[in-house]
């Protein structure tokens, strides 16, 4: 043993890596080419298992909120009870779902049925994991339109779980104190409405979103300052109208008439608040806002307002916006099927559900149930916003997500002043037409 | 490299100054008068830097629900609740998490403290070529970028069907924890010493049984710390188990981010509970740790 | 390497009966290797094969959600040059420099007051080292609501006292997001420096400091003549490894701002990470991680010739 002896030549160990050693070393990283040449190079795992179980997974952004866990929860249990089985619940935040749900997705990790935006449907099922539901979707009775909010490249991957749009939701009692006595039909019109509704004392006119998460509302303003934003293939983000839009935003960002800062979230926790004159949100907002909504009687006051429009006559814009339940191929999927089709169908599922959260059903025979015809808000919601809604612009692309972000990018450079409308829209358009080729 | 030669205890406890001889004490009194003063304000400026946040952590994590929607908010709390400390207890997937980063922290520190006692007492007791690169190899590769090895690891994991399992975050974990380890031990073993190897040597033990049972107990304090340092580095990691984990390995750090952030991002007092319970172990881990501290962070120990 | 002696050739002098018979008993340079099996195993698995197949991506289009690649040569590059890279530098380099600086100061200040032997010098420096235990995440948490545009005590504390009038939105702006995230970042690791710094300031005898003052030394002579040359190896060391760190730094910008607003924020391991899991346009994310890679080893480079030269 000489350790004593070695550890005596030690003040002797210095610096620096003679050509050997770092040969050696390069030798090493070669090593590590040659491996990562031949290195895993995409995802080719296949969802084995057996499609007869009985057991599967269930995921939804639902399971994270707090006013529709307990109902979907209800919902589940009531399927466990009744089939002897056992669902495994994942829940990702809504603003995570769609990275979270591609990575696991990807990784193998989710089985069963998941909870889509409609907007994800077309990238989640370009992956290749989900089942062709065309032959149950017939059994559920759904609306046209509905069914076709889960169709990509023409196979029902989704069965419609709701069908919406996402609209402007007004504070009436706000408005009133205001002095406004009709709803805005107009960008002029709405523009005096938010000037009025910010002489009063602590409250936000219009609490639009201005994180990027939620930017893409920015979307259907373009549209109705007259950008089509894509036609055929050729983009137009960057042309005058998508200027001008922008350029309004930022008017009212700079007027203190929108909030810095905020998503969907902090919208409904404004608006909640009873401090909110005008806010954005799907159907589903009147329930998740409800839920943490600090006066009781903030339910009455929330009325859907139709877009204002360019000019006195345009058709008022929105975006589509809706859920829908895809199956993922194999361990369990018949099962999760069933599933989805009585989650999404089943008279008395569907009504209970819409009665505790304001989520209309997607079949005929949900719509025709007394209990939802004579909610006003729903119906009202239909006739003024999700009459003229259409589908986002880049749904069909893989990138979607990816699109929207860059395009939230440019409109937040411009909100903050980083960049002139003209430049952002322009680089915004760019870049979206590189993606859409990708 | 003074930072990780110097032997991890040689560093200890800041040492009270000898008072100075009282004839010099006399006649400098202003003076100390003086920068005894300037030490105070020092001392009391940063610390309010310092102590301010975690006071209105605590007292947030304290006040009802409501409260936290007060502008502007009341500086010292009128009214105090355990509520959001009871909804974590109850919480059944906060707490599936907690007994996540439980095992995922403890299997790391573990493994890595094995594997870098061997690593680490090869480089303190031996020369031979090569060992000092390698030593540097692995000083610096914890400080290779994380998001970069991280867009392989997650391919190979998937490759290999690991994706989701302690297993990745175990392996992902030591790529941190590993490098902080082998310099730690390295710097322990460095304080043994070479005549107690070569009596045991004498005395006709092995070298794999000097190294058990006789170095490995001397040590044993210096790998407990390195396995505590392991472990808080392992607790307190997100990026890795942000990508890596499902729902059933989860750690809390990017767990509380998925329960937290989006829907719940208004429930500040929770989240403020949340915190301060995920803080707790690792507090409490740093209390014991204060001795090696000097030596650990100086292998690098800790990235802040 | 020019100094190891080769330990083949050192005698085995304990080794008694058993030297020179080598099917039974290995040499010591074996063994050494022996023991460093498992860990480098592990460390080729992790660190150093991660490390290279992902610069290698970086020469191919690859979708991380769908199977199959091809090779581009250096379009990645091309595209990263042409895109977001000189502002990722800009905002990682400011991130940097003030995330280091700023907790230098203040740990520096700290070290001096506490090295001056207060009463309770030891209670205040474990008091002092709890933001910095504390999981990263967690202090995004905290600072997050501290930021809070709309409910925020920062804000509140400031209209308060009649500092500014309106709220302002901290994370939301460019310049002041900027700002919030370095802050958290200092508050976040100026216990570290203490640390470092108070060790290095140890290492300076009093006896030097006492026989300045006794000749009319003023403080500032004093730390200049005195302090400073003997702490300067381990805040060389110290600045260098939190630039590093800072460098790469993940969780309090991820947390806080995502990047954002706009990308005021968006720094190297934001970028890369978001590119890859969000994007999942991995030859970009490697592309851009290459570059990082290579100024990354520049500073490491930097910091083990450094380390080296303290030894001495």
């Amino acid at each position: 043993m000489s350790a004593s002896r070695t550890t005596g030549a030690r003040l002797s160990g210095a610096a620096g890596m003679n050509r050997r050693d770092a040969l050696r070393l390069f030798g090493l990283g070669a090593l590590g080419v040659a491996a990562a040449a031949c290195a895993p190079s995409g995802g080719s795992t296949s969802n084995g298992g057996d499609t007869k179980a009985k057991n599967f997974g269930f995921s939804s952004w639902s399971l994270n909120e707090e006013a529709s866990k307990p109902e979907v929860q209800k919902i589940i249990s009531a399927w466990e009870s009744s089939h002897k089985s056992k669902i495994t619940t994942t829940a990702f935040p809504y603003n995570e779902y769609l990275q979270q749900l591609t990575l696991k997705l990807n990784g193998g990790e989710i089985q069963g049925a998941v909870h889509l935006d409609i907007a994800w449907l077309a990238a989640i099922a370009q992956m290749g994991k989900l089942k062709d539901l065309g032959k149950v979707a017939g059994k559920g009775g759904y609306t046209d339109v509905s069914l076709k909010s889960g169709q990509y490249d023409g196979v029902q991957y989704g069965l419609p779980w709701t069908t919406g749009s996402i609209g402007l939701i007004g504070n009436q009692k706000l408005l009133t104190e205001a002095g406004i006595k009709q709803h805005p039909t107009t960008i002029a019109e709405f523009e005096d409405a938010l000037r009025a509704l910010k002489e009063l004392k602590g409250v936000t006119p219009y609490a639009a979103a201005t994180k990027v998460a939620q930017l893409k509302d920015i979307f259907p303003w373009m549209q109705t300052f007259g950008c089509t934003i894509l036609d055929g293939d050729k983009v137009t983000i960057g042309d005058d109208a998508s200027v001008d839009a922008v350029e309004w935003y930022k008017k009212l960002h700079d007027e203190k008439l929108i909030a810095k800062d905020v998503d969907r979230f902090d919208a409904r926790a404004l608006f909640g608040q009873g401090t909110v004159g005008f806010y954005d949100d799907a159907v589903i907002g009147k329930g998740a806002t409800l839920a943490t909504a600090k006066e009781k009687g903030l339910a009455e006051q929330m009325v859907p307002v139709p877009r204002p429009v360019l000019k006195s006559g345009d058709q008022p814009r929105a975006l589509l916006w809706g859920g829908v339940i895809a199956v993922v191929e194999g361990e369990g999927s018949d099962a999760a099927t069933d599933f989805a089709l009585h989650t999404t169908s089943d008279q008395a599922t569907t009504v209970e559900y819409f009665s505790k959260l304001a989520l209309p059903p997607t079949t005929t025979k949900g719509l025709a149930d007394p209990k939802v015809a004579a909610d006003t808000f729903t119906t009202d919601w239909t006739e003024k916003i999700t009459k003229t809604a259409t589908p986002g612009p880049f749904w069909a692309y893989a990138k979607n997500a990816q699109i929207e972000e860059a395009v939230a990018k440019q409109v937040q450079a411009v909100l903050v002043g980083q960049a002139s409308g003209k430049d952002a829209m322009k680089k915004a358009g760019e870049e979206v037409s590189a993606l859409i080729k990708g | 490299m003074t930072t990780a030669e110097a032997p991890v205890q040689t560093v200890e406890e800041p040492v009270r100054p000898t008072p100075p001889p009282a004839a010099r004490k006399l006649r400098r009194r202003p003076d100390r008068i003086r920068s005894s003063i300037a030490a105070w304000t020092a001392v009391a400026v940063i610390g309010l830097f310092g102590m301010l946040p975690m006071y209105w952590m605590l007292v947030t994590a304290l006040s009802p629900k409501g409260q936290a929607f007060q502008f502007p908010p009341k500086f010292i709390p009128t009214e105090i609740t355990f509520e959001h400390f009871r909804t974590f207890a109850e919480n059944e997937q906060l707490f599936d998490y907690m007994v996540n980063s439980v095992i995922v922290a403890l299997i790391t520190a573990a493994l890595s403290v094995i594997v870098s006692t061997y690593m680490g007492y090869s480089f303190s007791k031996f020369r031979y070529r090569g060992r000092k690169s390698l030593m540097n190899f692995v000083l610096a590769s914890q400080m290779f970028p994380q998001a970069l090895l991280l867009i392989t690891l997650y391919a190979v994991f998937r490759q290999f069907g690991l994706l989701g399992t302690y297993t990745a975050l175990v392996l992902s974990f030591t790529t941190f924890t590993m490098p902080l380890c082998v310099w730690m031990l390295k710097g322990i073993f460095d304080t043994v010493p070479d005549a107690l190897l070569e009596a045991a040597a004498i005395d006709g033990a092995s070298r794999w049984r000097t190294l058990h049972t006789i170095v490995a107990p001397l040590a044993a304090p210096g790998m407990i710390a390195a396995g505590l340092f392991a472990f808080v580095r392992g607790w307190n990691d997100f990026i890795f188990a942000l990508t890596l984990a499902n729902k059933d390995t989860m750690t809390l750090p990017p767990g509380l981010v998925n329960t937290y952030i989006g829907e719940f991002q208004t429930s500040w007092p929770a989240l403020m509970a949340a915190s301060l319970i995920v803080s707790v172990p690792v507090v409490a881990a740093f209390m014991f740790l204060q001795r090696y501290l000097v030596g650990g962070l100086t292998a690098g120990a800790v990235k802040s | 390497m020019t100094t190891a002696p080769p330990i083949a050739k050192s005698p085995d002098a304990t080794g008694g009966p058993s030297r020179g018979t080598r099917g039974r008993r290995m040499s010591n340079g074996m063994f050494a290797f022996l023991l460093t099996v498992p860990g480098l195993a592990l460390f080729g698995a992790i660190v150093l094969y991660p490390l290279i197949a992902s610069l290698v991506t970086g020469f191919f289009e690859q979708d991380l959600r769908f199977p199959g690649r091809s090779w581009v040569g250096f379009d990645n590059y091309a595209d990263v040059f042409a895109g977001d890279f000189a502002a990722i530098l800009e905002h990682t380099l400011v991130f940097t420099v003030g995330a280091t600086a700023a907790p230098f100061l203040i740990g520096l200040a700290l070290a001096l007051a506490l090295n001056t032997g207060m009463k309770g010098s030891g209670f205040f420096r474990g008091l002092f080292l709890f933001p910095w235990v504390i999981p990263g995440v967690v202090v995004s948490f905290l600072w997050m609501w501290i930021f809070n545009a709309n409910y925020g005590v920062l804000n509140g504390a400031l209209i308060k006292t009649g500092l500014i009038e309106e709220s302002i939105s901290w994370l939301g702006e460019p310049g002041t997001a900027m700002l919030a995230v370095i802050i958290t970042k200092t508050w976040a690791s100026f216990p570290w420096m203490m640390v470092m710094l108070l060790a290095g300031l140890q290492t300076v005898p009093r006896e030097l400091h006492e026989a300045a003052a006794v000749d009319g030394a003023g403080a500032v002579r004093r730390f200049f003549a005195v302090t400073w040359p003997g702490i300067r190896g381990v805040a060389a060391i110290a600045l260098l490894l939190e630039f590093i760190w800072n460098f790469q730094h993940f969780d309090t910008i991820y947390v806080l701002t995502g990047g954002g607003p706009a990308g005021a924020t968006e720094t190297f391991a934001v970028a890369v990470y978001q590119d890859a899991f969000k994007g999942f346009d991995l030859g970009h994310a490697t592309a851009l991680g290459g570059l990082w890679m290579l100024l990354l080893l520049v500073l490491v480079g930097v910091y083990l010739k450094l380390s080296e030269r303290e030894t001495k």
